[in-house]
């Protein structure tokens, strides 16, 4: 594999920058000295443009008729005989096409945050985060190993449950940060599961012999059941991270935090993250037609599903949310067919029509108001055509379903989350009850201040 | 079936349920649908007592603030926005005779309240007495903020090298006196603590179960979807059955079980009120019963029943009242229905509670089985209880040989003064002396200030009529300072066009008139020339836009179109994308031009009467008869004396903003939430009529045919000042035209670099251009969550004439009604000015007093996280109570303070007219906004205090800068006193001269 300079050095430079906004945000939040609301916009919108143009232009230099897919490598935290965690990034047309698409969106969404969240007390926090997310896309869009790969996806991951829970004085969006965070960790744990079965089986985690061309998979003997067991593993991750069914239940739950979060989120890149890996990793499930056509299933499944339940949602952010999962799932079906370039077009062309609805949802008195006068008449009032198929009975079932969302997170709460808090609560009372047979009583300590009355 | 089961929810107004909701329903919010947004008083339902009572009261039953906390006002003390003169007088006057009683023998009421009020002690408890007593240097040194004489009296100890040992021990010593006094005292008093009410509290209180948070996730997506007024594709089947029958058709399935493991026997319930056949009102009854409440309870706990969702349950009774305010108009929609399916949701819910709980009696006997189980309010310790006797002995400088003697009695009186004077009672005082602090810097502006020597008999350049509206009082004064020989007025922005009002690209006829008046008259903006060829290539254009609008916004919600949609053409979003959110600047520009490509070019008022039915409303078009009336009395309103000007202005406002589903509060509040440039127009083309000047002419009210008027409409949101039908304007005027348009446009400018002296982002060196280049940048921003600061800040309002108060600088904070006290012996004028004035001016006063003083509770918090919902107002985030008040980024400048009406007026005029408006009496007499006379002749400035109008003491100087207002708020932010603006010479501008 040939390195080009300007390329690794672009790239370089494209993934460096909001890294290094991050460390700088972060780190004067450590020390309790945030930076003025006039330096953090600078440093942010400084770092996003840097890191966009050098996405650009690395897309714009780098030649995909010489060698396909180039890894490029920057040193290795720790080796060892038997590999170790290196950063690679892993260049081609995709991954630089996705990270520059990452650049340009994380641009226009601080620009947005700059004002949208001017005085807010929160501001800081949130730009440290907005940082933390940029740096885990731009990871996730050019891994060039696992370890690369679970980084980017962990950060990414944690600044989404914790933007959900930006308003931390409320308890709804506390909890509901809970539950995507919950979420999240199956999806987390899928994921490295699927690392190390990688690495066991194939002896290196690197994504460039997983993805790296048709027959990479085959070349280091990954076919069969074990393609199939990682093809598994990858795609409960990709459920969790992209709300496919059965898992899809979080995604209203995340409209909690400020406007311009959700819209990056859930509208744009972080829903699209699961899609993504799938396109990298489509080689691996080529070699494994079961996951292949489960993944199908799924994003079938969530398509219908998402399009009947977006349907009836009565508020505008709700509305976008399983809008947006029904293309999604539309994009897992055209990868599951194969349809590699069309899935990417989509994904892109959706990522930024949905980031414009969901910056301009407030907007949506203003708008359909534009839009009945312009057509004169009431825009409100249509049933869609597809209810009027079925029986009225039928229909008051369906409408039962889509409002109350496929009933998903209360079968999630009963079959899951009942069992698994039963048990935690059996533990701590057996531990509880242990102790207490084992350890002395220990007296109540209490403080009332007059002790030492005087010295 | 289906008419007998909306006709049953209809209900009886004989049911004594009826009565109990109809008497409840005042306490939910009282906000319509967002899109036409109306101030109003938010404690509306406390107004008959007076204003501090009524808003403690409220707090206690509402869980709400009535004032700020005491530590903003302690700011404010500290930052001089509060004179400790101020708290002096509110607690002189507050105790009146009681304030000279000696308590426990030491110091007057008055002393201990003022030394208490001003420097206030750290109000602790349990572990946090128990931290600051073992942490902080609480008990080594003596307070530092404390009165000069006590100070004196507690450092007896001398200026020694070991001071600092000896100060310890004499605290240490007075801390002790008074745990010694505690002991001597008896148990203390303890105010009863309030029992909960629903079983749902109960359960909160005793077990920790919250079935609300059970049942309102569900409940808030049904009636949303049931209160949906267009945004969800597929509506809600069975609507027409009325809340209740619609929630029994479709959970009625056993499927509504999963909707989570409360709903276990709700499809049971469901179909027990479906087989007897109930209508809403006897499901609640039935539910009630269900319950163990009985009927001498149901108004407490269907009280707290509404209260607990009281957003939505509020926006059901706006819609039961005021069904033509909202879309969807076939809608049934009630409070009794909503009520019975929470109680049977609730029900539900208890029955699972029940479970958990292994309680196996029927619901009716929960809470009695629980009453022995509720914790009990812990009784204060001897230390907590010396807590505050130590801090009061401090602050009044009492020895600690005076504390060794305080029995048990004097501990006992102590204790109960300050239980009088607690937190609320604290915060209220500061309060008051916060508002009698702006409140008389009001007053001695107007004491002061030299009324402008009356114009001449010749008439000025030109006239303009503004709305009363306090925003347009910088526009005024600039217009004043650019153009002297001008004058201007101020009267309700309707100008008395009462109207249902369509424009050519309206698809929907709109009210524009104060919420309390329903219009009669409709009136449609016609296109006298829309046939021509370039008439029906915008109206194509027109078409297409929306189409292609249409359809994006619903093709992206659908699968299949959406698919093509993005993949095709998704990434086209990221122009408008970058254009809005990067270079709003440009995008206003951008479709300012755009917009004159669909809209009609030449169009004019259908103002005559039509015989043809209305689409609303009783008539098309106004008689001449009418449109004499409505001429005359805002003429004679205004005071304009006879003297026409060869051009009028006639300028209403409004305004346009993006991405805030709030826009309709920034527009006229007296156009009920609309914009009132329509009113402006017609009430310009009225006046213009030949025939409505030969009429009134012959009543003896001569408009000279010298005289044009000209509407207009000023966005104050981007500070754009549109002129209506120009092109009729006499050839003759046309060169003063040409003026006024110049005294405009620089007026705008001026306008909008006051304005950004307001917003944090725009720097202090901006000149007047950059600053209406950025005003409308905001307007057209996506990102922008404050594209104007709407009333924020409005403290006064004064009706009078504009001489009065010309060349005061108000910053922004007057609303200003032009009212000639001269030609109204009979207070005639003033009665009907009152009358329309004062609901929407201390509508909004109020509304911005309780969404600042609770931001969360009153007002409905920051706008970042808000979803918009069923079209009718937002949520927090995924799902949650409606919304409702101002959020906090429209009030965040504002000072919470009752408005300060002052009325040029005799004093017996005055009360005559407010004696005769039973609810501006009623406002008057609970003190819900200050009254003021200000004397016609004398200028001598008096206040209505309950015991009658009380002449007013001037305390603060009026200093007078010369130059022009920028000369006095450049470079400075916050607020400013009012000054007296004078031009003068050159030399000296932005001086600043005081005289008092």
């Amino acid at each position: 594999v040939t390195i080009s300079l300007p390329l690794t050095t672009l790239v370089l430079i494209g993934v460096a920058s909001p890294a290094v906004l991050f460390v700088v945000l972060g780190g004067a939040s450590l020390v309790n000295r945030p930076l003025s609301e006039r330096w953090t916009a600078s440093l942010a919108g400084a770092s996003m443009t840097t890191a966009f143009l050098a996405l650009v232009l690395a897309l714009a230099v780098y030649n995909p008729s010489s060698t396909g897919a180039q890894l490029l490598s920057y040193g290795a935290w720790s080796a060892t005989d038997e590999g170790g965690v290196a950063i690679e990034f892993l260049v081609d047309r995709l991954s630089l096409a996705f990270a520059a698409l990452s650049a340009a969106i994380a641009g226009v969404v601080s620009a947005f945050s700059n004002r949208y969240l001017h005085r807010e007390p929160g501001y800081h926090r949130y730009f440290v985060l907005l940082a933390m997310f940029v740096t885990g896309m731009l990871f996730i869009a050019l891994a060039g190993n696992v370890t690369v790969l679970l980084v980017g996806w962990e950060f990414v991951g944690l600044s989404s449950a914790l933007l959900v829970a930006f308003f931390q004085e409320r308890p709804a969006s506390v909890s509901n940060a809970f539950r995507v965070a919950s979420v999240y960790r199956i999806s987390d744990a899928a994921l490295v599961s699927a690392a190390v079965l990688l690495d066991h089986v194939a002896g290196t985690g690197s994504t460039a012999l997983l993805f790296g061309g048709a027959g990479a998979p085959a070349a280091v003997g990954l076919t069969g059941t074990t393609a199939t067991i990682i093809a598994l593993l990858l795609l409960v991750a990709v459920v969790g991270k992209s709300a496919l069914l059965p898992l899809s239940g979080w995604l209203p739950r995340a409209m909690e935090g400020p406007t311009p979060s959700s819209a990056v989120y859930y509208g744009s890149l972080s829903i699209h993250a699961g899609c993504f890996v799938l396109l990298r990793a489509a080689p691996l499930f080529e070699q494994a037609p079961p996951a292949r056509v489960l993944a199908g299933v799924l994003g079938a499944a969530t398509a219908i599903f998402a399009g009947m339940t977006t349907r009836v949602q009565s508020d505008v952010k709700s509305s976008l949310a399983y809008a947006s999962l029904t293309q999604v799932g539309i994009i897992v079906v055209e990868i599951a067919l194969g349809w590699y370039t069309i899935a990417f077009v989509h994904l892109a062309g959706h990522a930024c029509f949905r980031l414009l609805q969901f910056l301009s949802a407030p907007n949506v008195l203003h708008d359909l108001h534009g839009i009945e006068d312009a057509l004169g008449d009431r825009v409100s009032g249509h049933r869609g055509y597809l209810e009027g198929l079925a029986s009225e009975r039928v229909r008051r079932w369906l409408f039962l379903i889509a409002v109350e969302r496929g009933f998903l997170d209360s079968i999630i709460d009963r079959f899951v989350v009942e069992p698994f808090t039963r048990l935690a609560r059996f533990l701590t009372d057996l531990d509880a009850r242990l102790c207490d047979a084992v350890l002395p009583k220990a007296g109540v300590v209490r403080v009332d201040g007059i002790e030492d009355q005087d010295d | 079936m289906d008419h007998r089961a909306a006709a049953a929810e209809a209900g009886s107004p004989d049911h004594p349920l009826t009565r109990v909701i109809d008497r409840l329903a005042p306490l939910l919010p009282a906000q319509g649908p967002l899109s036409i947004f109306i101030h109003h008083n938010t404690l509306h339902a406390f107004e008959d007592r007076p204003f501090e009572e009524a808003v403690e009261h409220a707090a206690r039953q509402l869980g709400r603030e009535p004032f700020l906390s005491e530590s903003r006002y302690r700011d404010k003390l500290a930052a001089g926005r509060i004179r400790s003169r101020d708290v002096e007088a509110v607690i002189v006057e507050h105790l009146g005779v009681r304030g000279d009683a000696a308590l426990a023998g030491m110091v007057s009421r008055l002393d201990l309240w003022q030394a208490i009020v001003l420097y206030g002690f750290p109000a602790a408890t349990g572990p946090e007495l128990s931290w600051i007593l073992q942490e902080t240097p609480a008990l080594s040194r003596f307070r530092t903020d404390v009165p000069a004489q006590a100070r004196a009296a507690l450092y007896s100890f001398g200026e020694r090298a070991d001071r600092a040992i000896d100060e310890r021990r004499a605290v240490r010593r007075l801390w002790s006196a008074c745990l010694d006094a505690v002991s001597r005292a008896g148990e203390p008093l303890l105010p009863p603590a309030a029992a909960p009410v629903r079983h749902r509290d109960w359960l909160h209180a005793v077990r920790d179960i919250d079935t609300d948070a059970w049942i309102h996730p569900p409940l808030i997506r049904f009636l949303a979807g049931y209160l949906d007024q267009g945004l969800a594709h597929w509506s809600m089947p069975e609507r027409h059955r009325g809340i209740h029958g619609c929630f029994l058709e479709i959970y009625g399935a056993s499927l509504a079980a999963q909707c989570g493991a409360w709903a276990r026997t709700l499809p049971r319930l469901v179909a027990d009120d479906r087989a007897a056949g109930r209508s809403a009102l006897d499901s609640i009854a039935n539910s009630l019963a269900a319950l163990g409440v009985a009927e001498d309870e149901w108004p407490e706990y269907l009280g707290a029943e509404l209260l607990a969702l009281r957003g939505w349950a509020g926006i059901v009774r706006q819609i039961e009242e005021r069904p033509d305010r909202v879309p969807a108009r076939e809608l049934t929609v009630t409070l009794r229905g909503y009520l019975a399916v929470r109680l049977l949701c609730e029900r539900a819910a208890l029955d699972e509670a029940a479970r958990q709980l292994r309680f196996a009696r029927p619901l009716a006997e929960l809470r009695s089985s629980l009453g022995s189980a509720l914790p009990r309010r812990p009784v204060p310790t001897a230390i907590e209880r010396a807590w505050p006797l130590f801090h009061v002995a401090q602050l009044c400088g009492v020895d600690v040989s005076i504390v060794d003697q305080w029995t048990g009695r004097h501990v006992e009186e102590l204790e109960a003064e300050l239980q009088e004077l607690d937190g609320v009672r604290r915060r209220r005082i500061l309060h008051q002396a916060f508002e009698r602090t702006i409140r008389y810097r009001l007053y001695d502006a107007l004491g002061h200030h030299v009324p402008q020597a009356p114009p001449d008999a010749a008439p000025p350049a030109f006239q303009a009529v503004f709305c009363l509206d306090e925003r347009e009082e910088s526009f005024r004064r600039h217009l004043e300072e650019v153009e002297p020989a001008c004058e201007t007025f101020g009267t309700a922005g309707f100008f008395n066009v009462a109207m249902y009002h369509q424009g050519v690209t309206d698809a929907h006829p709109r009210p524009l008139c104060p919420v309390v008046i329903r219009p009669d008259h409709y009136v449609a903006e016609i296109e006298p020339e829309g046939d021509d060829f370039s008439g029906r290539t915008r109206r194509l254009h027109r078409r297409a836009v929306g189409f292609l609008g249409y359809n994006v916004h619903r093709g992206s919600r659908l699968p299949v179109r959406g698919a093509v949609l993005m993949t095709a053409f998704g990434w086209l979003a990221l122009v408008p994308l970058v254009l809005r959110v990067v270079f709003p600047w440009l995008s206003a520009r951008w479709s300012r031009v755009h917009k004159t490509t669909t809209t009609a070019t030449r169009t004019r008022l259908q103002l005559d009467r039509q015989d043809t039915a209305p689409p609303i409303g009783a008539y098309s078009g106004f008689t001449v008869r009418e449109m004499a009336d409505i001429v005359r009395r805002v003429l004679e309103d205004i005071g304009i004396g006879g003297r026409f000007s060869p051009l009028v202005l006639i300028v209403g406002h409004g305004s346009i903003s993006l991405n805030n589903p709030h826009e309709s509060a920034h527009d006229c509040g007296a156009c009920g939430g609309g914009r009132g440039g329509p009113n402006a127009r017609a009430f310009a083309q009225m006046a213009n009529d030949p025939r409505v000047r030969r009429q009134l002419e012959a009543e003896g009210f001569v408009i000279p045919a010298s005289s044009w008027f000209v509407g207009a409409q000023r966005n104050t949101c981007d500070n754009t000042v549109a002129f209506f039908d120009d092109d009729l304007i006499p050839s003759g005027s046309q060169p003063l035209f040409d003026r006024v348009q110049a005294a405009i446009e620089t007026a705008r400018r001026r306008e909008a670099h006051e304005r950004c002296r307001r917003f944090d982002s725009v720097p202090t060196w901006y000149p007047p251009v950059a600053a209406l280049a950025h005003v409308e940048g905001r307007a057209a921003d996506l990102a922008q969550p404050r594209p104007e600061y709407g009333h924020a800040t409005n403290a006064f309002c004064i009706v009078g004439r504009r001489t009065r108060s010309r060349g005061l600088f108000l910053d922004r904070r007057a609303f200003l009604v032009s009212y000639d006290p001269s030609d109204d012996d009979d207070g005639a004028i003033l009665a009907r000015i009152m009358a329309a004035v004062v609901p929407v001016v201390a509508g909004i006063n109020l509304e911005y007093y309780f969404s600042y003083v609770d931001p969360t509770g009153y007002g409905c918090g920051t706008k970042l996280p808000h979803n918009v919902t069923s079209l009718l107002g937002v949520m927090d985030g995924a799902q949650s109570d409606l919304r409702t008040g101002l959020p906090w980024q429209m009030v965040e400048v504002h000072e919470p303070t009752r408005l300060a009406m002052v009325i040029e007026a005799a004093e017996d005029r005055i009360l005559r007219v407010v004696q005769g408006s039973p609810t501006i009496e009623r406002l008057v007499r609970n003190r819900w906004f200050w009254l003021a006379s200000l004397d016609p002749g004398s200028g001598r400035l008096s206040e209505l205090r309950s015991t009658g109008f009380v002449a007013h003491t001037p305390e603060h100087p009026l200093a007078t800068v010369v130059g022009d207002s920028a000369a006095w708020y450049q470079g400075k932010g916050g607020f400013l006193p009012p000054v007296a603006i004078v031009s003068g010479p050159g030399g000296d501008v932005g001086q600043v001269r005081s005289s008092a």
